[in-house]
């Protein structure tokens, strides 16, 4: 792409194919792992994430204890073959920081004060990414908790939106969040419709973000539609 | 971060009086601490500097520059790069050691509004072939009262406001000698607001900050630049949007004091 | 009044009923009572819970469990549980004299027995008392939520299970089950049995069914059948 390619061409139609409020094709599957306690696999445009969650289990070191309730812990992992350009093994501070607000963003709906002393622990991981990794985690880790019987107040779903050519489109793939004027990642409590998560990258009026808001957040509706589903499914073919 | 006893305590203090409107220190919920600017507090040897004092909150970032290599997908762009160090002389609660989670988020929040909206012109920072100017914020947490993400994040653009180019004479970078200013347009402004219970307080203090569910910052300029939610608590619609307008408020104020 | 039908299935963040009293795996907000988990329903009356397909096993006084040595301390052992929390084992339980005596030659790190769970406390340390060594046989994990099904209204699937695969077979409420048999082959049914079960716990009338289908596999395998039959 070296002249200005227009990443919403006139008829609203992005590069690949989808319309501006459109999400990619996503397919998920829990209980994939044999030796975590809850596993997921979410497969999202072309993410493709890994989450695994093993827990109540003793809490290692001793001095994160907490005698009131579980401590909850999320770690966001890039597999080095995730991307184009191989990125070197090892938590980087992005990966840090994505690993910090999953976290919050999954201790509001999780019942920690059930288990005290203990420790829950959540690992995600990346093994290829195109824009949007830290949705489909923390997507993918929601529903490994449920399916490892974590008790929760509701199955925390998340989706981005952002601007692109002036557009305020949804779920942006890697090309577009390059090029992209703003990236608004978003996590909501489906049930209430409170933010678990958000960030923002960009450039926006306040009308433009509320518009940029509302879209992730009726995307992130839809994710949670197909948590739901997932979750369901064994135990429903009967 | 285990909470002490007394830290226990005070968050129930702290979250009755806010459910009775009232702020330890007085303070109106939409209203700021004392704020203090001063820039160039260490230039004999930073390109730029400023110590600010956010009620009894102390930051001090420095800025300085050198010369590298740009990024392969833009050649002709210089380079800017944060990070923060929450000293342990700060705070009961910050240790030695490599950064912790909230160290790295606070300086790539801070990052992230000035990077956002274009403050350090980059495009002027191009040298010659493979050869740009870096610009390295550095933030060292001297006194933790208190909102650090907001005293960092004005310190941070004051240094850059404050900050001189390196003299480059013959491919080498003349310590001690400064020319021109560093080229800066738009002025982020991090603003950061507390939930406690179902209040929405600005600027919280350190005891505040115990006491709350969860914590957003917007940075703005004359648009929104930068967002991070913290904290594991949640926000609705209405307390985002209402921290939004509170954000172009305070920012527009605290501008006026930086610029 | 529920907002669902008995033997549901719900999922956490599902509303069960509004004005009714919250059971195991809910939780409440205002008047409106949530599941927590993934599970079935349960409603009686004016009360509802919910019963989890998942989860790790939380220390329950009167339980029966498999536990392992897992370390000393001075009058006992701590035991691993296949839980989030360790159970304690009191070295009064086997002899008279803890204090006086060498307790490496009751029970070492590794050693296997049933035990019952007694004194649980907020934070769930537990004691157990009453053990029993399990020597030799093999022991596999199931997720503790199925254990009931494993065991059947009165015992009838565990029963069923012992008899027609003629093994000796220990279930412990943490999901640890101990098998023993001469002969391995009969132990690998067994285990193949009850990884089905756990697999199909939420399908009505599993008992029969598990019945008829080891008749089944017993009939389309005559080397086994005769092997099994033969002692």
């Amino acid at each position: 792409m070296d002249e200005k390619t227009r990443l919403v061409d006139e008829n609203g139609i992005r590069l690949d194919g989808r319309k501006p409020d459109e999400l990619r094709e996503i397919e998920m599957k829990v209980g994939v792992l044999k030796q975590a306690d809850g596993s997921a696999y979410v497969k999202w445009g072309k993410n493709i994430a890994l989450a695994s969650v093993y827990g109540p289990r003793e809490c290692h070191p001793q001095w994160q204890r907490d005698s009131r309730k579980a401590v909850l812990r999320c770690t966001y992992n890039m597999a080095p073959f995730s991307v184009d350009d191989r990125k070197r093994p090892g938590p980087d501070r992005r990966s840090y920081e994505i690993s910090k607000v999953t976290t919050e963003a999954l201790e509001s709906v999780v019942l920690v004060e059930n288990y005290p002393n203990t420790a829950i622990d959540v690992f995600i991981e990346i093994l290829q990414a195109d824009a949007g990794t830290r949705c489909v985690g923390l997507t993918a880790a929601s529903i490994a908790l449920a399916d490892a019987g974590i008790p929760m107040k509701d199955i925390v779903a998340a989706c981005a939106s952002g601007k692109a050519d002036g557009e305020i489109i949804l779920d942006l793939f890697k090309d577009e969040d390059n090029k992209g004027e703003a990236d608004l990642p978003i996590a909501i409590v489906p049930r209430t419709g409170e933010i678990a998560l958000m960030q923002l990258d960009g450039d926006l009026t306040r009308e433009e973000f509320e518009k940029a808001f509302d879209m992730a957040v009726a995307g992130g509706l839809k994710v949670n539609e197909i948590q739901k589903e997932t979750l369901l499914k064994e135990y429903k073919k009967e | 971060m285990k909470m002490e006893i007394e830290e226990y305590l005070k968050k129930d203090y702290i979250t009755n009086l806010i459910n009775a409107n009232k702020r330890t220190d007085g303070r109106a919920f939409d209203e700021y601490r004392n704020l203090e600017v001063i820039k160039g507090y260490v230039n004999d040897k930073a390109e730029g500097s400023a110590l600010v004092k956010l009620g009894e909150t102390q930051v001090l970032v420095g800025v300085k520059m050198d010369v590298g290599e740009p990024y392969p997908d833009r050649p002709n762009e210089g380079i800017m790069a944060t990070n923060s160090e929450l000293r342990p002389g700060a705070s009961p609660n910050f240790e030695l050691g490599p950064p912790r989670a909230e160290s790295i988020e606070l300086s790539r929040v801070v990052d992230r509004g000035i990077r956002e909206s274009g403050a350090i012109k980059t495009d002027e920072l191009f040298i010659e072939e493979d050869k740009v100017w870096v610009v390295f914020i550095d933030i060292h947490i001297l006194d933790h009262l208190g909102n650090l993400i907001d005293a960092a994040g004005i310190a941070a653009i004051s240094a850059l406001l404050d900050a001189r180019m390196p003299k480059y004479e013959d491919g080498e970078v003349i310590r001690g000698e400064w020319g021109g200013k560093l080229p800066v347009g738009r002025v982020p402004i991090p603003c950061t607001v507390a939930k406690i219970g179902n209040s929405i307080i600005s600027d919280p203090s350190v005891d505040e900050e115990y006491a709350a569910d969860a914590r957003l910052t917007i940075a703005t300029t004359d648009k929104l630049n930068a967002m991070q939610k913290g904290g594991s608590g949640t926000f609705t619609k209405d307390e985002i949007m209402n921290a939004v307008d509170l954000a172009f408020k305070n920012g527009d104020n605290i501008r006026k004091i930086v610029e | 009044m529920f907002k669902v039908k008995d033997k549901e299935l719900v999922l956490p963040g599902q509303v069960l009923g509004e004005n009714v009293l919250a059971g195991a795996y809910c939780f409440k907000e205002n008047d409106l009572v949530f599941s927590s988990v993934r599970g079935i329903v349960k409603t009686d009356r004016k009360f509802v819970k919910v019963i989890p397909f998942d989860g790790k096993y939380v220390p329950k006084g009167g339980d029966i469990v498999i536990g392992i040595i897992e370390g000393n301390s001075t009058g006992g052992w701590f035991v691993d549980l296949n839980s989030g929390y360790t159970g304690y084992m009191r070295g009064e339980e086997v002899t008279r004299n803890p204090m006086q005596e060498d307790l490496s030659r009751y029970y070492n790190i590794g050693d296997r027995f049933t035990a019952k769970v007694v004194e649980v406390n907020e934070i769930y340390k537990c004691n157990l008392i009453n053990p029993w060594k399990l020597k030799g046989g093999s022991i596999i994990n199931i997720s503790p939520k199925k254990v009931p099904r494993v065991i059947g209204k009165q015992k009838s699937m565990i029963n069923m299970l012992r008899d027609k695969t003629r093994c000796k077979i220990v279930v412990g409420q943490n999901g640890r089950i101990w098998l023993n048999d001469d002969d391995p082959d009969r132990i690998k049914f067994a285990v193949k049995i009850i990884k089905i079960i756990e697999e199909k716990a939420h399908t009505p009338g599993l008992t029969d069914k598990i019945g008829n289908l080891i008749d089944e596999e017993l009939k389309n395998n005559e080397k086994f059948y005769k092997k099994f039959y033969k002692n």
